[in-house]
Order: structure tokens, then C-alpha cells, then sequence
């Protein structure tokens, strides 16, 4: 028979009529992260399938850089994903430097090193939180944005924004960092490490969580690597893959830090669980590289003269960089003109979008939710 | 009995977080109770770089229309015409439209006299889209000319101060 267009089987055990529902979880729902529809066939609180419904938030970002032209396509990049907005300021600005053969001064790549950080953090913190908050503890959330407000007053001071950010130009970034500025993160550092700690008894050892979250959707190595996971989710699987330590980009090849991987310490690797405390633990490696990079910023400009009429030669530049939710990409193919011809943005949510129809097979409905929150969706970033 | 071992581990790590939770109400809250119970305006509190609404200074405009190339998303209108008579340059028209302007600040970059500013006022809520629209040019403005030496008309000065002081400040980080 047919509901709303869908085709639904009738099962009949033991002479009992039941039906397949069909739900449609979203896309105004408060534990989908923005607007993501979910369209899942449910046999009474098992789930048959969810299909995820992406494009209900296309902005067409990527047709915007086609007439903005380079240097005005940078604030849209915010957009491409507004929890972690530095990482796509960066990839724009790389991918345009590589285009035109830009070498970036010393010091602004340090400024970047240190802002993307800073926002990889917050990411984390954002997505650590209302984990919590989606599975129904809502304590958590609240320490995790009080922490994220301390980011943001740092992130607002150094370029006058707190959320999009437009703090990198083609070439190096905007502006310099404030003076007294260095000290102030150092400290916000020494504040927070022990903070993470804290988490760790308020939340993510409580038995009532890890069980929420222990062997839920298993993705293993291998089937992570097939669905094209990236970041977090990946390294939840016990992929040791980060591009900042297997391709090296900018200046991180000279800062020392550890990949963490899940290890299946309650449950099974790559359950939840794993992806949920990699983040937690990825917050650690991130303060370590902080403090290496302010410890060490050198001397000199943050900006090379890049004309405001930029007009790289024709030719196509691919750039990966680690972005909060992993391997982003930028492709960009020039035709010689003040306006990009192509602009390509590769994004770890997307992927991880297609995984979710998988692994949600045969499971509860309310654990859709564990396995979104797990994922660390950005709909913005799903659809660009 | 694994039964039994549940809720006894279920019981610990609950009160191992509620210590935690418990400890906060020692510590000084973060939050403000924004608008009425703010000690200071958090206009004054805003970091030096903060991007606010926009601000245009006419007096030291150029009409370079400099800030109306940059802008990426249109939202500013500038009509500057050349006075055959008296070669000078004329405003006849600068707007700036609030509710489409993103505060991304590449407007107030290019300007050579930091005529056009970002203010540390963001309270800008209204009941009508027409009110969003700012214009600044009420009468036809002559637009204002740099001179080779300092500025010396005393009204101009301090205003074209302010505006240079901008333009350093904003790169250097500000020390107010």
C-alpha cells in the first residue's frame, strides 16, 4: 500500500495486523542541528530506515563565488559552516594562494594556526554539549557553552566578531593579534585544560550516557573508510587519519601533537561512544598545539600585498585542510578573470550524512538521535 | 549480579557529576542579565575591533566609492558626480542598508580616510524594513578633498583624525 508516496510493506505475525510507519522527523526539530529532515519508516520504536533529506538548507554558496569574486566570496565562507567558520576562511584563502602562487608570511600562518584552533575547540565544545543536551542531560550543555563564551570573547577581540568571523584574507589574515592578547589566551588555556577534566566526571563516565551510547551504531575501520567518513567520525573507528599529520599543511608539521583514535574502551570501536570522546580528547591535542603556537609566534607581517583587483592565472587549484568535522576540501578553477570560474567545497558532514541510513537500521528511534548528535552535523555544512 | 551492579555504578556516577554541578554554586556565574541589569552599556564594553552598525563620517568622504566595489552583497549606494562648473565631486546620494549589510567589514578596509566606520552599536532592531535603509546625504554634499600638507579647516581636523586614527588602530589592535 502507499502512504504519503511512500510504498509501505504490511507485516502480519501471528495474524495481527501491524504497519510500517512512515515519520518525518525534522526538519524544524530541536535535536536535528538546524534544518535536516529525517524521512524514517518505523515498525512500532524500531526503525526500518531513516533517510536523511538534504537540501532544505541550499544556499547555492558555492554559485555565490561566481559573481562575488575572490576577495568577496571570504565572509560567505563563514557561512559554509558557522560552528567552526575559521577552518573555511582558511581553506578559501589556501586554495586562492595556491591558485595564484601566494606565499603566506610566517606569522599569519601562525595567526591562523592559532585562530583555527581556538575554533576547533569551541566546535567541540558546541558539539560535546548538546550531545549531552540531545540525549537528556542538559547540565553539560551549559558548561560547555559557558566555555565557548570565553572562546568567543577571544575570537571577538582578535577580529570583531563572534561567530562569523571574516578574519582571513587571500594572502595572510586581517589583522594582527591585539596586544596583551597572547597572555589573555594563555591563560583562557591554563583555565580550561582542567576544565575538560571536569566534563569528563560531570558526563561522559556517567553510566546512564555511556550506556546511551556504548555499541550504538558500530561502524567499523573498513566500512568508515568505504562511506568516505572523515575527522572525528573517522578516528572514532580506529583510523589513525588526520590531514594536518598525513598531509601536512601550513605551519603544523612544526607543532607536536597526538592523534586520537577510539579505542572501544565501553563498548565496541567505533561505536558513539568513541566518536563522542575523541572530540573530548581531540580538545586536549588542540591545547597543546595552542600553547606551542603562542609560545612561538614570529615576528613580522600578517599580510602580503595582494592586488584588489585579484586575478589569478587560469588553472584549478585543490586544497585540503582539517577542518572541525575533518577533511574539507576547496577546489576552485580560475579562467583568468576577477571572478572564479568553478568553486567546489568538500565537506565532512555531507559524508557523514550517508552513513546514517546504515547504521540507524534496525535500531530505536530515540537512538536516531545519539547517532546525529554523534556525527556533529552542521545542516548549513551539508548542503553549502 | 550485574543487575544490582547497575544501579550501584548508576548511583556513583551521578553524584560524581552532581559534585560537580553542586560545586558551581561557589563559583561567580558568567551570565549578565542583559538589557536592564548591566552594570556599564555593553556598547563600552566591546573589544576595540568589534563590527558594529556602519557609520559614514561625510565630511571626510571622498566619494572614491571604494567601500561600494567592496561590498559583496550591494548594500551600498553611492551617486557621486562630477560639478562641471566648480570640478568638484558632489554626494548626491550615500546609502547604507542595515538589514541586507553582513558586518563583514571589507567596506571600511579600502577607505583612505576611515570615513566609513563600524560603530560598537548593534542594538538595531526596528519595526520597518524602510528605517533599516541609512542615508546619509540629506542635501548634495561636495565631497571632501585630501590636501598635500595637514588638514587645516579646525572643523575638519579632528574628524579626519578620528578617521586616520581608525585606519591605524583597527590593523594595530586598538589601546583606548
Amino acid at each position: 500500500m502507499s502512504l504519503g508516496g511512500y510504498d509501505v510493506e504490511v507485516q502480519r505475525p501471528g495474524g495481527l495486523a501491524t504497519e510500517e510507519m512512515t515519520l518525518n522527523m525534522g526538519p524544524q526539530h530541536p535535536s536535528t542541528h538546524g534544518v535536516l529532515r529525517f524521512i524514517v519508516k518505523a515498525d512500532g520504536e524500531v526503525m526500518r530506515e531513516a533517510i536523511p533529506d538534504v537540501g532544505y538548507l541550499h544556499r547555492s554558496i558555492e554559485k555565490i563565488a561566481e559573481k562575488v569574486g575572490y576577495h568577496g566570496f571570504m565572509p560567505y565562507t563563514d557561512r559554509v559552516d558557522y560552528v567552526a567558520a575559521m577552518p573555511c576562511n582558511q581553506g578559501w584563502g589556501m586554495v586562492c594562494e595556491k591558485l595564484a602562487g601566494i606565499e603566506v608570511p610566517r606569522r599569519a600562518e601562525y595567526c591562523r594556526v592559532i585562530a583555527v584552533e581556538l575554533n576547533r575547540i569551541a566546535s567541540h565544545l558546541l558539539s560535546v554539549g548538546s550531545m549531552g543536551m540531545d540525549i537528556g542531560a542538559y547540565t553539560p550543555f551549559t558548561h560547555a557553552l559557558r566555555e565557548r563564551e570565553y572562546i568567543n570573547d577571544l575570537l571577538e577581540e582578535l577580529c570583531g566578531a563572534r561567530l562569523t568571523f571574516n578574519y582571513m584574507r587571500i594572502g595572510g589574515v586581517a589583522w594582527d593579534l591585539p596586544p596583551d592578547w597572547v597572555p589573555k589566551a594563555v591563560a583562557f588555556l591554563d583555565r580550561f585544560e582542567p576544565l575538560i577534566d571536569e566534563y569528563n566526571a560531570l558526563i561522559s563516565y556517567n553510566k546512564i550516557y555511556v550506556e546511551r551510547l556504548a555499541n550504538v551504531a558500530v561502524i567499523s575501520a573498513a566500512e568508515a573508510i568505504d562511506y568516505n567518513l572523515v575527522g572525528p567520525n573517522l578516528r572514532g573507528s580506529g583510523v589513525k587519519y588526520d590531514v594536518r599529520k598525513d598531509m601536512p599543511y601550513s605551519v603544523y608539521p612544526e607543532f607536536e601533537f597526538d592523534v586520537p583514535i577510539g579505542t572501544g574502551e565501553v563498548g565496541t570501536v567505533g561505536d558513539c561512544f568513541d566518536r563522542y570522546i575523541v572530540r573530548i580528547r581531540e580538545m586536549n591535542q588542540s591545547c597543546r598545539i595552542l600553547r606551542q603556537a603562542l609560545a612561538g609566534v614570529p615576528e613580522g607581517p600578517v599580510l602580503t600585498k595582494v592586488p584588489r583587483k585579484f586575478k589569478p592565472p587560469v588553472g584549478d587549484a585543490y586544497i585540503r585542510l582539517e577542518s572541525a568535522r575533518g577533511d574539507m576540501g576547496w577546489y576552485c578553477v580560475s579562467d583568468g578573470s576577477e571572478y572564479p570560474y568553478r568553486v567546489k567545497i568538500r565537506t565532512g558532514s555531507f559524508t557523514a550524512t550517508s552513513i546514517i541510513d546504515k547504521v540507524s537500521r534496525g535500531v530505536m528511534l530515540a537512538d536516531l538521535i545519539a547517532i546525529v548528535a554523534s556525527f556533529d552535523l552542521v545542516a548549513p555544512e551539508i548542503d553549502r | 549480579m550485574g543487575y544490582f551492579r547497575n544501579i550501584k555504578e548508576t548511583v556513583a556516577t551521578i553524584f560524581e557529576g552532581m559534585s560537580v554541578t553542586f560545586s558551581h554554586f561557589m563559583r561567580r556565574p558568567y551570565t549578565v542579565q542583559y538589557p536592564d541589569r548591566v552594570p556599564i552599556r555593553i556598547q563600552d564594553t566591546l573589544p576595540f575591533r568589534y563590527r558594529g552598525i556602519l557609520e559614514v563620517d561625510l565630511e571626510i568622504c571622498t566619494g572614491c566609492l571604494a567601500c561600494e566595489r567592496a561590498c559583496p552583497i550591494d548594500c551600498i549606494v553611492i551617486d557621486a558626480v562630477k560639478d562641471k562648473d566648480t570640478r568638484q565631486m558632489v554626494l548626491k546620494r550615500f546609502d547604507i542598508d542595515i538589514a541586507k549589510c553582513m558586518y563583514c567589514g571589507l567596506c571600511s578596509e579600502p577607505c583612505p580616510t576611515g570615513s566609513i566606520h563600524h560603530t560598537s552599536e548593534f542594538e538595531g532592531a526596528d519595526y520597518s524594513l524602510e528605517s533599516m535603509l541609512r542615508r546619509f546625504v540629506k542635501t548634495p554634499v561636495v565631497a571632501y578633498k585630501p590636501k598635500k600638507g595637514p588638514e587645516t579647516d579646525p572643523e575638519v581636523a579632528p574628524i579626519l583624525d578620528r578617521g586616520m586614527a581608525y585606519l591605524t588602530d583597527f590593523a594595530a589592535g586598538g589601546e583606548e
